[in-house]
């Protein structure tokens, strides 16, 4: 590479919230004190750029050094390793070859198709200006001067897009309707409470680039007619919340928003209101009786919220990445939109990859790509050589999704006829290790916590599910249990007012349909086949493979295994609290679960 | 008089005015649908799910509550269908599980079909969580003595903070409402006590009758009369007698209708 000349030197570090915590921000300081210290800052136009995240949560904190043209990419930087990367990379002219990412984010990366994330990880997202230098706020501009509303409606009919999330509506529709709701005030609202577990799709986004979701609500509030804007988010995301709100006085500084934007005669402003973190406010009545201060439960009206919903007017809620799309619509046209994806389901869709899985982090893909492409190539598959299990879509009201179908083309139809759904876009991998049952009970417990209580069937319902399913995991389940779950389940689904009910039983007849086994095991067999259900299992030790490491006995925190060393060891059953500390320290693969 | 929609309801033709609930037709129709949490003179919530019926015609074939969907030209609607049938069959059970002492629920329970529960919950009371008691309160009497608390399976009806309230004008409208007898009210000499299952709710003083001397009414229940009933009309409390001497007094000019308006009782 040679000597770094009078190239600009740019410093990109990842401050989405998985960097921050990894100390993305020690990191820009010690890059920033090495510059200084080697007098880079004097002599060339270097500095540290704080981008949004790019994804890769798992390798945080991410670099990338960009000498003029030349851009390589560092994995897990620490401080200490930013003096170094400074010392030998900047002032030596080589880059440091062990710290730098290696193949495996290079396969992350190949088979995504960032479209909503390109700025992701590009631009800083406290700066207007970087987001216009990329071409931002120019769809916005095109949308008020050169397009009538209802051509925008067209257009974003054209273009497929349909809700993120987890609807699958098609958004063109809803604006029309709400467009043509009686009424001179109209809100356009943007959903912005993500509350499933594992879910961090809407939140890099709004850390990463708020201005796109800022300029496809000025483009929605323009086709539909409306003037004023809310964007409802979770206050557990305050770096969201303090970007947005930073991006919003940027585009009222430049009069973006507000009266006249753009100097035309359009007026929009849009508002910030906290949620207070319940997830039912995720739901799209319940969310605007929120908005409107009262307690975020679901109305049980039969009546459209484009006709009527905030304060009894018509309303349009999407969700953060729906907005986000709008801009590439608007800009790039509909045909460029519909020429990726599949059949039914247009664009991309982003994925928060969690669980087991080796590339923890945040994935864009085009809709209808195949699962296991998503998993194995993009995730990289299971850590620990371990075998995968299911995958679980679509947050707590998804389904599991078995190794049987992992050629399933990811799209709203696939999913929901595979018995679980898009969702917001959450995707929790599970290995062999995951008993399905216990997933079941995890999910439908997060619902009884997380509901209203208003409504009879989800209230009393999902308690009994859970009770029902403990009964399953501590060996008191028989096959009426079976019987009843399948039949509340129907129930539920038949009668709750809203959609969190309407969906809060998928884990449970996902799985039942799925891995009925395992839920035999756990009747007939009183055996937990991966060995999770504490009751139904039973940890010994093979003295085949048992080398006497004493590995297991310095773990066990109630010391209920003995032996000698080099000899093999005894687990006392009396002791044992099954906390399975012995089985993962095994090196041998000694212990067994029974 | 409103327009009229044609509507079939179990195979039966029925001419319904516009704006009507499905349960306000049925009921005027004598068809039977259970519900718990309807109360005509309360804005519908729709949240025990009881009332449910099947609809098709001119409405995408589905369930809904019928306290809350409105008649529409050319409808068709199922309300004893099986798979109706089962599922309030199912939802009482959950209903009976938490609720299991409750002689109105029981009766109720019986008659559409349910005399044992197949489920069991921890902890027992006799409130169904239908709500009329805070929706009278807030909306009808103006109250606020009531709310909920929690959520989920923890929801509740309590008053600000667990405590005794100290908005409650122990008119005892909660009580009348309440389908399953959860709220109790109850003088004690000269104390009126409003309480539910091991919560003692609300507590007042009753003043005494000028006339016969014996306690009756709280004063705050009797402000809130006064306020009601006599400030509209421009006339005063200026005695305050119990019900029975009042029926005794004799009355110069015979009093002009009361104005009952949205009260739900009175005396």
């Amino acid at each position: 590479m040679g000597s770094t000349n009078d190239k600009e030197i740019v410093i990109s570090v990842c401050t989405g919230t998985g960097g921050i915590a990894a100390g993305a921000f020690k990191v820009i300081d010690a890059f920033e004190e090495a510059l200084e210290e080697h007098g880079l800052k004097a002599k060339f136009k270097s500095r540290t750029h704080k981008v949004g995240c790019r994804g890769f949560c798992a390798k945080d904190v991410l670099v990338d050094v960009a000498v003029g043209e030349d851009v390589v990419t560092y994995e897990f930087v620490t401080p200490e390793k930013a003096k170094a990367i400074v010392e030998k990379h900047l002032v030596g002219g080589e880059p440091v070859k062990k710290w730098l990412v290696k193949d495996d984010y290079h396969a992350f990366h190949t088979k995504q198709q960032r479209v909503v994330l390109h700025n992701c990880g590009r631009i800083d997202p406290e700066s207007i200006d970087e987001y216009i230098a990329t071409g931002g706020y120019k769809a916005a501009r095109k949308a008020i001067f050169e397009m009538e509303p209802e051509e925008i409606i067209q257009e974003i009919k054209n273009s497929g897009l349909r809700g993120r999330g987890g609807g699958g509506f098609p958004t063109g529709i809803k604006w029309e309707s709400c467009r043509r709701a009686a009424g001179t005030i109209k809100y356009v609202l943007c959903n912005a409470d993500e509350g499933d577990p594992g879910a961090f799709m809407d939140r890099s986004i709004i850390e990463g680039n708020p201005h796109a979701v800022i300029e496809g609500m000025i483009i929605g509030a323009y086709a539909i007619g409306s003037h004023e804007g809310f964007v409802y988010i979770r206050a557990e995301y305050p770096l969201a919340v303090d970007r947005l709100r930073l991006a919003l006085d940027q585009a009222r500084e430049r009069n973006f928003l507000g009266k006249n934007i753009f100097g035309s005669d359009f007026d929009f402003d849009i508002e910030i209101k906290l949620g207070a973190g319940a997830f039912v406010c995720g739901e799209s009545t319940a969310l605007m009786t929120s908005i409107e201060d009262k307690p975020g439960l679901p109305r049980p009206k039969y009546v459209h919220t484009t006709d009527k919903g905030l304060w009894g007017r018509p309303s349009n809620l999407n969700n953060v990445e729906t907005w986000a799309n709008v801009p590439l619509i608007i800009d790039r046209g509909a045909d460029w939109y519909a020429s990726i994806g599949s059949e039914q389901s247009k664009g991309t869709k982003i994925f928060s990859l969690v669980g087991k899985i080796k590339n923890t982090g945040l994935v864009e893909v085009p809709m209808g790509i195949p699962l296991k492409e998503i998993i194995f190539d993009i995730g990289g598959g299971i850590p620990k050589k371990k075998k995968f299990k299911a995958v679980q879509t679509g947050g707590p009201s998804g389904g599991c999704i078995p190794a049987s179908l992992l050629d399933l083309p990811v799209d709203f139809e696939n999913l929901s006829k595979a018995g679980s759904i898009m969702g917001s876009g959450g995707m929790i991998v599970m290995d062999e290790d995951t008993c399905m049952v216990d997933v079941a009970k995890y999910f439908v417990q997060f619902c009884v916590d997380e509901g209203c209580g208003q409504c009879t069937p989800c209230r009393e319902g999902l308690y009994h599910m859970v009770k029902l399913l403990t009964d399953i995991t501590e060996g008191r389940g028989t096959e009426e249990h079976i019987k009843l779950l399948e039949e509340l389940s129907e129930v539920i689904i038949d009668t709750s007012l809203c959609g969190l009910g309407k969906t809060a039983p998928n884990p449970v007849l996902s799985t039942l349909r799925y891995f009925r086994d395992e839920y035999e095991a756990h009747i007939f067999d009183k055996k937990c086949p991966a060995g999770v259900c504490r009751e139904l299992t039973t940890f010994v030790i093979d003295e085949k493979k048992c080398t006497g490491c004493t590995m297991c006995a310095r773990n066990c925190p109630v010391g209920a295994i003995t032996g000698e060393k080099k000899e093999p060891h005894l687990i006392d059953q009396s002791k044992c609290i099954k906390c399975r500390m012995c089985y993962e320290h095994c090196k041998f693969g000694a212990v067994l679960k029974m | 008089m409103a327009s009229t929609v044609n509507i079939i309801i179990n195979g039966r033709e029925i001419q319904a005015p516009e704006g009507m609930t499905i349960l306000e037709v049925a009921k005027k129709e004598g068809i039977f649908i259970p519900s718990l949490c309807y109360l005509d003179a309360l804005e519908p919530e729709g949240t025990c799910r009881l009332c449910i019926v099947e609809v098709s015609g001119s409405l995408r074939h589905s369930i809904r509550v019928s306290c809350i969907q409105e008649v529409k030209e050319g409808l068709i609607v199922e309300t004893d269908t099986e798979r109706i049938k089962r599922n309030r069959r199912v939802l009482m059970e959950l209903l009976l599980a938490r609720t299991p002492y409750s002689k109105e629920l029981l009766d109720l329970a019986r008659k559409i079909g349910v005399v044992t529960s197949r489920f069991q919950s921890e902890e027992f009371d006799d409130c169904v969580r239908c709500g009329r008691c805070v929706r009278v309160c807030r909306d009808q009497i103006g109250a606020y003595a009531l709310c909920w608390v929690n959520r989920g399976y923890q929801r509740t009806v309590t008053t600000d903070f667990d405590r005794i309230s100290e908005y409650c004008i122990g008119c005892g409208s909660c009580v009348q409402v309440c389908p399953t007898g959860a709220l109790k009210m109850e003088d004690r000499g000269n104390e009126r006590i409003i309480y539910k299952w091991g919560q003692i709710l609300a507590r007042l003083k009753l003043e005494k009758c000028e006339k016969c001397g014996k306690p009756f009414a709280p004063k705050k229940y009797l402000e809130h009369m006064a306020k009601k009933a006599y400030k509209p009309r421009g006339l005063q409390l200026v005695e305050i007698i119990c019900p029975d001497c009042a029926r005794k007094v004799e009355r110069p000019v015979p009093a002009p209708e009361f104005p009952v308006g949205k009260m739900p009782f009175g005396f």
